[in-house]
This record gives structure tokens, C-alpha cells and sequence, in this order.
């Protein structure tokens, strides 16, 4: 069977050839200098490029993954290192992005490979332009890079056949499956090596809170500020990526949470106008999933805007997580933000939020032990990636630890 | 004045003003109707349109989504008085919507389509030349909107010939013999647009047949031709040069409101009958938009009493292009479709194949 080789060459490769290119593929070690080069000069090109501007995710790609966070990673990194349990890189990885986060692919990537691994990236045959864009900058990067760096990842694209991700499965020491429980299951069934491990990123359901006193507190430029915040955490994606909010909790009073969302959503709306294209598809499906929503849940209240629709629940009891995308907000009052705790569910990933101190905060997490939540960040950060994700430290799991009894320490304590 | 009233009217008769002045006090009583015998409609339009008083204007009204049709079944009849639950055609892999019609809302039906039809028709039922294969009503069972269209459409025809067999073929022979008997005088051919240009002017347009008495009348949609870029010009010009057949008429319709049956008039405008209309909204805002400016087609009808589907808000572009306009022997609204709204596709990381905006 042939595939579509995307990196290093391009054009058809016959399934079995790939296969053993991948087998004979560099792994490095962690934070090899010519690995690194290569992810600062991607961000580089992400920065300065013209193009690359026109998408704001992109541009946050190129932000998080400069030189200066790169150090600081590698810091990080180094001071997970023990002398008596080293990190190692996993061997071969297995990337299986999802189609529909352009960026994924390139973060999944990044780690694996800063952390030493070879890498093989399937892509969709049905790829956006910024999926494109940034594929052609990785391209060009590693084409130019170091042969630690370049001769360590393939970029190949198929459709939904069983056979690639078979016979690629079949050399990995790691896959990583990202989104979509559907795609989840199905993937699962193929087999891995005995000895490979595999990590998933399902689908989950994100919300945010907000304490609506605090708000209130805000003057006009810090509430458009806010507003301007939560647009980049839920539409960049459509609402569609798993860390958008589409829930919003009021905590305070009923008076308060009333008006400080009757003056947030506006402004909310205000911003999402001027900064994308309203499709008129979308107003259409909001206006229909919005009336079934009215039929199913227990909406009291529904307000339409030209980019997004909230509706309004009397309780958060049976909370269905299903969700259209779009920008259709759920929104629900509660006095206290731990009244939350007994309805969050582990499917609930990432709670954003604003006007809560830490210690609210922490109680949280800690009352929920485990169940639910795997991220409690600031409105504004939802989008942003970082090592720690859906319950993972991804610098920990994209490695084996060797454990190595019986030495003297290195340095006398 | 009530839609029995209106019914037994030339259908393009009424000036706007006065049309609206009816529709209005109609289609507000009909509101009542169904927020009084439909749970999810009284529910839906309470929470979607917040204002208490009854409407001012048309625009006013409460509407739903049409896609609501694909998703529920409203009804305001009880149980034991529905006559026939009718479903859209759809496409494979589409969710067919699906409407509850008690025998007065289908009798209803009935007289709405031969109030129209008798406008170009005429009184007399002519010969009658069906684009269609025989098969597409022969089992009851499986009713498709298609099929209650063609029989629907029957009425107006006597010494009915399929013109095409089970594959969809040309039945050239039982054409020959059609025109021969019959193409002398008046006679009507009924077909989907698709079909209508597919199989049969396609097989027949070299053959030199004379159809210049008789008058088309087709519908369906041009999505499945606006693919293969035939646009509405080349579609009458092709006819006209091929067969000589001028009289055509495409109607604009669907399954999910009974009654708004939008016949086109010479100029290749569809036109607004007395009890059916047509509101062109900005697709953000949803505010009525004025003629000349293209923005989401909602429908009006009088008819639909069985289920609450007198006000829908479809998902294609249209735009109006005059209201009670001079010389053409129609009063109302004359307007054009412009397709369906063009897909968007969300991103996002779940599985986004479900939830793909239709």
C-alpha cells in the first residue's frame, strides 16, 4: 500500500518503505542542540512571517515555542533530571493529531522531539490553509536543520485506512492519539507493541467562572479587556477545542450575576464582530440548536447576538456536555464557586476563570480529588498550551525513567 | 377575511398592503392556535421571542428554524387526527424532516395548489406528460415528499404518460406517441428540475420534437444543476431553442410548510399567492431587510393548522426584488433564490464530523 509522504520527500511512498525509514530514524538525546535550533528557528519564521500573521494561532504557536521558553523547558527538564532515575526518551512516537486544531500537530510534535524521540505525524488528506502553511514552515526548517533534528521525523498523510496506522503502530514505542472519542476507540483497536504505551486526549468539556462582584468592580477598559480574553479562549476554534469554554458560572448574588453578565456578553459579542467574519451558517445553526436547546434543558432566559447566543439555566442538575459549538454560551448563577463541585464530571478539562482568590482556587481541586478538572488558568490562557495537559506532564510523558540502584551519589550530601 | 377566503381568490390578486393587513391578523390567530395546542412550539417561541404583545408587523411574528422539523415531530392535532405524517425526500445520509397534517390542513393543501396552478392552467384539465417513472407512486408505503408532489399534481392532468421507465431512461416511443395524440392542443409536463433537464431534455434535444404548446411546470431545486452550471436562463433558453417550449414555470417550496407554493411568473420571479409570503432577514441581525438586498429567506403561510409551521426561517438566500410591481398581472411580492446558505465548518479538536453545521 502507498501513502502520501508530506517529510522528508515528498510525493508517494510505498507502506513498507516508510516503514523501514522510520525503523532506522535518530533518536537523540533530550534537548540535543541541533533539535533545539531547529524549534527556535520555526518559531522564528512563525513570528516574522507575513502570512503566518494572519492567524492568531499561529502566531501564539511561534510565541510559546521561542527561544526564551525553550531555555526555560529545557530548565525545567533539567531539574526533573535525578542521578538515580534518568529520563530517556520513549523511541519511536506515533503522532495522530486531530484535524481540526491546525497547531496540534506541531505542539505534539515539539515535546516529543525536545525530549529526544523519532517521530512519525499522520495528517489529514482534508488539511486548512493554516494546517498547510505551517506544515511547508516545518518543512523547510527541518530540511535545513541538523541531521539529528531532521533525520528524527516523517510527516505522511492518509485517509481513514486501518493499514498505515497498523504497520506504523507496529514500530512505535508510543502513540498519542489527540481528540475525539470516536477516534479514540477506533484507534485503539490497533495494536501497539507489547512493550509501547499509548496516550489519549479525548473529548472533554471546558467552562469558565467568573465572580461576578469582581467584575462589577471592573472599569470599562478592564471588562473590554476581559471580554477581548474570553473571545480568544472560545473563538479561535469555533468553541469547538476542547479547553473553549462553553459554560459560564456567575458566582454571587442573582442581582449581581444579572447584570454583570448583562454587560459582559455584549461586549463579548462587540469584539467577536470586528475581529472574525460572522458566517451567516453559523447564525443559522445557533438559531436551531439554541431552539432545541430551549426544548431540552432547563433554559429561563435566551438572548441572540449577531456572533453568539447565551442561554440562561435555573440549574446545573443533569447537565447535558454536549455541545454544537459556535458560540452558544450556557450561562448558570451559583453563590459560591464550590457549589459547582458536586456537578463537574472528569470529562470537564479546563475551568477558566476570573475574580476568585487562590486559595478558592485550590480548595477546589483539592475537594475534587481527582474527578474532574485538569486545568484551573485565567480567562484568556485556555488556548494555551503547556507541558502540563489533561493530566499529563507531557515533558515526563513522552519519556521512560530509568532507575539506577546502588550507586554512590554524585554529589556527597 | 379567512384562508377559505383567500383560497377562492385569483392567488396574485391582493395589492401588499392589504395582503399583509389579512396575513397578519391571521397568522397572529394562528400563533394562539398553536401556542394553545403544541407544548414545544408555545415553549420555544416564548423563550426565542421575548416580547408579550401580539406582532405589529409580519417580521414581528414569532418563527421557527426549519431545520426544528428534522429534529421533532410538532404537532398541534392529537393523535387519532392526524391523516398522514409527511416526510421530505432527503438526500442518503440526511435526515428527512418530517410534518403531522390532519385531513383540513391537507384538504387545505389541495385547494392552495389548484388556486395557483389554475392561474397559469386554466380551469380544463390538460393531457398530462409526467418526467417521472411510474414506480415513484406505486407503493403508498413508502411516501416521500415526491411523490405526495407528483400526486398532488396529477389532479391537474387527464391521460397521464410517464415519460421515463424504472432506470430513469427516456420512454422515447410513449413520448412520440403523447405528442402525436395530444401536442396540438394545451398540454402540461410536470417534472423536478433536475430530472426535468437530465432526462429528459438531454435525450430529446436533437430529436427536433415540437413542445411549443405545452407549459412546464417543475421544482426541486437548482442545486443539483447549478453543479453541472446550468443556470435558469440556459435552462428556459435551451428548451425554448430545442422544442420551442416557452412556458415554463419553476415553483419554490418544501415539505415543511404546507401552502407556500411560490410559482414563477414570466419574468422568471417567483411570486407570493394571497396566503403564503415571504420575509428576506440580515442573516446576523435577523432585522427585515428591504427589496434589493439579499439576505435569509423566511416563509409565511396561512395554511398549516396541524402542526405550527406558518412561520419558518429556511436556510436559503433570497432577495426581493419589487412589491406590487407594474405590468405583470401579479400583485405582491416578487423575489429570486440564490441557493442555500454556504456550509461552515467549525474546527475544533473533538469529532468534529457530528457536529459539522449542516
Amino acid at each position: 500500500m502507498q501513502v502520501q509522504s508530506l517529510f522528508p520527500a515528498q510525493g508517494s511512498v510505498a507502506l513498507e518503505e516508510l516503514k523501514g525509514q522510520v525503523s532506522g530514524g535518530n533518536v537523540n538525546r533530550p534537548f540535543d542542540a541541533g533539535v533545539v535550533e531547529a524549534c527556535i528557528e520555526l518559531s522564528q519564521r512563525l513570528l516574522r512571517d507575513r502570512d503566518a500573521r494572519r492567524y492568531p494561532e499561529l502566531l501564539a504557536l511561534g510565541f510559546w515555542m521561542r527561544k526564551t521558553e525553550l531555555h526555560r523547558l529545557q530548565q525545567q527538564f533539567d531539574q526533573l533530571q535525578r542521578e538515580d532515575r534518568w529520563l530517556v526518551p520513549c523511541g519511536t512516537v506515533l503522532h495522530l493529531p486531530p484535524r481540526n486544531v491546525d497547531t496540534m500537530f506541531v505542539y505534539s510534535w515539539l515535546l516529543s522531539a525536545l525530549t529526544g524521540n523519532c517521530n512519525v505525524i499522520r495528517l489529514s488528506p482534508q488539511r486548512s490553509e493554516s494546517t498547510d502553511m505551517l506544515l511547508r514552515f516545518l518543512s523547510e526548517t527541518l530540511e535545513q536543520a541538523s541531521p539529528s533534528a531532521k533525520q528524527a521525523t516523517w510527516i505522511v498523510s492518509y485517509g481513514h485506512e486501518e493499514e498505515p496506522t497498523q504497520v506504523l503502530s507496529s514500530i512505535c514505542d508510543m502513540r498519542v492519539i489527540w481528540g475525539g472519542d470516536h477516534t479514540v476507540s477506533t484507534i485503539r483497536r490497533i495494536l501497539l507493541p507489547p512493550h509501547a504505551r499509548e496516550t489519549v486526549f479525548a473529548d472533554r468539556f471546558s467552562l469558565a467562572a467568573i465572580d461576578a462582584a469582581s467584575y462589577l468592580e471592573l472599569d470599562q477598559s478592564r471588562r473590554s479587556a476581559l471580554a477581548k480574553q474570553f473571545f480568544d479562549d472560545s473563538f479561535w476554534f469555533d468553541q469547538m477545542a476542547c479547553s473553549s469554554p462553553r459554560l459560564v458560572i456567575w458566582c454571587g448574588s442573582q442581582t449581581h450575576a444579572a447584570a454583570a453578565s448583562a454587560d459582559f456578553f455584549p461586549r463579548v459579542n462587540d469584539y467577536a464582530v470586528l475581529h472574525q467574519a460572522v458566517q451567516p451558517a453559523q447564525c443559522m445553526h445557533r438559531f436551531l440548536s439554541s431552539s432545541l436547546a430551549i426544548l431540552d434543558r432547563p433554559v429561563t432566559n435566551y438572548r441572540r447576538f449577531p456572533a453568539l447566543s447565551v442561554l440562561t439555566l435555573s440549574t446545573l442538575d443533569k447537565f447535558d456536555r454536549s455541545h454544537p459549538g459556535g458560540g452558544v454560551f450556557f450561562e448558570c448563577q451559583v453563590e459560591r464557586l464550590e457549589e459547582i463541585a458536586p456537578v463537574l464530571r472528569r470529562r470537564d478539562q479546563t475551568l477558566t476563570w476570573f475574580g476568585f482568590p487562590g486559595e478558592e482556587l485550590r480548595k477546589l481541586a483539592t475537594s475534587l480529588n481527582g474527578r474532574a478538572l485538569d486545568r484551573i488558568v485565567p480567562i484568556g490562557q485556555a488556548l494555551q498550551f503547556g507541558r502540563f495537559w489533561d493530566g499529563n506532564d507531557l515533558l515526563q510523558s513522552f519519556c521512560r525513567q530509568v532507575f539506577i540502584g546502588g550507586i554512590e551519589p554524585l554529589l556527597p550530601s | 377575511m379567512t384562508v377559505e377566503d383567500l383560497l377562492r381568490q385569483p392567488p396574485y390578486s391582493l395589492p401588499q398592503a392589504d395582503k399583509e393587513r389579512i396575513l397578519l391578523a391571521e397568522l397572529t390567530s394562528l400563533h394562539h392556535h398553536h401556542r394553545r395546542h403544541c407544548a414545544e412550539y408555545a415553549r420555544v417561541t416564548e423563550k426565542l421571542f421575548s416580547h408579550n404583545t401580539d406582532a405589529l408587523t409580519l417580521a414581528e411574528l414569532p418563527y421557527l428554524p426549519v431545520g426544528l422539523f428534522k429534529e421533532r415531530l410538532l404537532s398541534s392535532v392529537p393523535k387519532d387526527k392526524v391523516f398522514k405524517v409527511l416526510q421530505s425526500s432527503g438526500t442518503t445520509g440526511q435526515t428527512p424532516s418530517r410534518i403531522t397534517l390532519d385531513h383540513e390542513t391537507a384538504l387545505l393543501q389541495t385547494q392552495a395548489l389548484a388556486c395557483i396552478m389554475t392561474h397559469v392552467l386554466g380551469p380544463e384539465r390538460l393531457p398530462m406528460l409526467l418526467i417521472e417513472s411510474p414506480d415513484v407512486i406505486r407503493d403508498r408505503t413508502q411516501f416521500s415528499a415526491r411523490g405526495a408532489g407528483l400526486l398532488g399534481m396529477m389532479n391537474f392532468g387527464r391521460q397521464h404518460c410517464y415519460a421515463l421507465d424504472q432506470e430513469l431512461h427516456l420512454r422515447l416511443p410513449e413520448v412520440r406517441d403523447f405528442l402525436a395524440r395530444f401536442g396540438k392542443g394545451k398540454f402540461l409536463i410536470f417534472g423536478f428540475t433536475y430530472l426535468v433537464w437530465s432526462a429528459f431534455l438531454e435525450p430529446i434535444r436533437s430529436l427536433g420534437l415540437d413542445l411549443s404548446n405545452g407549459i412546464l411546470i417543475h421544482s426541486g431545486g437548482w442545486k443539483k444543476l447549478q453543479e453541472q452550471a446550468v443556470t435558469a436562463e440556459e435552462f428556459r433558453a435551451a428548451f425554448r431553442q430545442t422544442t420551442g417550449l416557452t412556458r415554463i414555470y419553476n415553483f419554490y417550496g418544501m415539505v415543511e410548510q404546507v401552502g407556500s407554493i411560490f410559482l414563477e411568473g414570466d419574468d422568471g420571479n417567483f411570486y407570493a399567492p394571497t396566503f403564503a409570503d415571504v420575509i428576506i432577514r440580515d442573516p446576523q441581525t435577523f432585522e427585515e431587510l428591504p427589496p434589493g438586498q439579499t439576505g435569509v429567506v423566511e416563509v409565511l403561510s396561512l395554511l398549516p393548522r396541524s402542526y405550527p409551521g406558518q412561520a419558518l426561517l429556511t436556510e436559503d438566500l433570497g432577495v426581493v426584488h419589487a412589491i406590487d410591481p407594474p405590468g405583470g398581472g401579479r400583485l405582491g411580492k416578487s423575489f429570486s433564490i440564490l441557493g442555500r446558505i454556504p456550509r461552515a465548518e467549525l474546527r475544533g479538536c473533538s469529532d468534529v464530523i457530528a457536529a459539522q453545521v449542516n
